[in-house]
């Protein structure tokens, strides 16, 4: 009669998101990883294809995606095909890919009813938001 | 060197550090960050951008197998980012706004002693399976900061339920901010938060802590990136390494000792630690 704990019985009951919630997030950081992976890498052999002269000196003085960190930069650096633009994609999808998930808990935890947790996590979705669309541009 | 060579290079490197990361539980940017700065010659600042991209790619890889097992607590681990992510934030911000002041070198010694001081950290961890259940304060009742698991070693379910948020809050905001300012370190201050002040077991502080940084590093890296700090080139095979090395870490885990893969690579890490505090201090 050792097995557990006494006071475990003693616990609230759980309230837990519903199941689909768990496998949506396991879906959005699979598909996610695996697509910022396929990007990067076709890209990087790109890139490596089309600069074959190039030292890894050069590389890490000129970073290639300055050009392409605004969105009317990279639709049109995408849209010209250009290696850069197709890896700053790629950075920006393993970047979404958590992003992402915290949207799919906001989702579930809306869909559930529960406003304190929907708040919290819309503030944490606006504050990551903020980072990367205010904070981060405005001190480059 | 030629590009194809480095790209090679830094694969390799990142998969060595993928494996070291999630073996000892630092992250691969304590490996990633020192060899690109000390060996590539990478500016500071583009080797932290880089460390943001072996915690993405490791929070990934690994954390789809904890959210379907149940193990990382989604309602306690978004409750907790309202604390890191202003103080990865801050701390992104604050290494952007240093390098701009050409205080590189002391992001260099700065980030030796991070390194110096999450190993202790690692090795402190508590090591007990479940803690003994301590009462929830009333913003845990409040948000419901309760949760249960199946515990396969034990064969058992377990329930637990967070306690003292505040000191956790508190921590959180700090792993946050050192997390980035360095693109390490995170992990192992939450793991600490989570066991230490929120009472959780250990299987949950490490899968809720693994979905923590994740979300940490998308602060830090989204300010990183649009600041022009994460560079593609050296980004994007150190992501392909990171992530297969995690992937392979997290398979080889269960069958290795804990404590000798720490003992192994512990002093691996201290070494380049020392290195990059004498880097700063511009000694050779």
């Amino acid at each position: 009669m050792s097995a557990s704990p006494p006071s475990v019985t003693e616990l609230p009951e759980v309230n837990a998101l519903p199941p689909e919630a768990y496998a949506r997030m396991t879906l959005v950081l699979r598909v996610g990883l695996a697509l910022a992976l396929a990007i990067l890498g076709g890209g990087i052999v790109a890139y490596i294809l089309e600069n074959p002269g190039q030292s890894s000196s050069s590389v890490l003085s000129n970073n290639p995606i300055l050009n392409y960190l605004s969105f009317p930069g990279l639709g049109s650096g995408l849209g010209a095909g250009s290696v850069s633009a197709v890896l700053t994609l790629g950075l920006i999808v393993l970047v979404a890919t958590p992003i992402v998930r915290v949207v799919s808990g906001l989702y579930y935890f809306r869909k559930v009813g529960e406003r304190a947790m929907t708040g919290i996590t819309l503030a944490v979705l606006v504050l990551l938001l903020l980072g990367i669309l205010f904070i981060g541009p405005h001190v480059r | 060197m030629d590009l194809a060579l480095f790209v090679v290079l830094l694969v390799l490197v990142a998969i060595a550090a993928g494996l070291v990361g999630s073996l000892t539980g630092l992250g691969g940017g304590v490996v990633v960050i020192p060899i690109l700065a000390i060996f590539f010659g990478a500016s500071i600042p583009i080797a932290i951008g880089t460390g943001f991209v072996t915690i993405l790619a490791t929070s990934s890889a690994t954390g789809a197998a904890y959210v379907r097992d149940r193990l990382s607590d989604i309602r306690i681990g978004m409750f907790l980012e309202i604390a890191t992510v202003p103080g990865a934030l801050i701390g992104a911000t604050a290494t952007v706004l240093i390098t701009h002041a050409n205080l590189d070198a002391a992001l260099f010694v700065a980030l030796g002693i991070v390194l110096f001081a999450i190993i202790p950290g690692s090795l402190a961890r508590r090591h007990i399976e479940l803690p003994p259940p301590m009462p929830q304060d009333a913003r845990s009742q409040y948000l419901g900061l309760t949760g249960e698991y199946h515990d396969n070693a034990l064969s058992t379910a377990v329930r637990y339920q967070a306690a003292r948020t505040s000191p956790a809050l508190g921590v959180m905001f700090g792993a946050g901010m050192v997390s980035g300012m360095f693109g390490i370190g995170g992990g192992v201050f939450k793991v600490l938060a989570l066991e230490r002040f929120l009472n959780l077991p250990m299987k949950v502080a490490t899968a809720t802590s693994n979905f923590m940084i994740g979300v940490t590093a998308a602060a830090g890296a989204g300010v990183m990136l649009a600041a022009g700090y994460v560079n593609p080139i050296v980004a994007a095979p150190v992501a392909i390494g990171t992530a297969f090395g995690a992937f392979l870490g997290s398979r080889l885990l269960p069958n290795l000792r804990n404590r000798t893969v720490r003992l192994v690579f512990l002093p691996v890490i201290a070494a380049l630690a020392i290195e990059m505090i004498l880097r700063g201090l511009g000694l050779p």
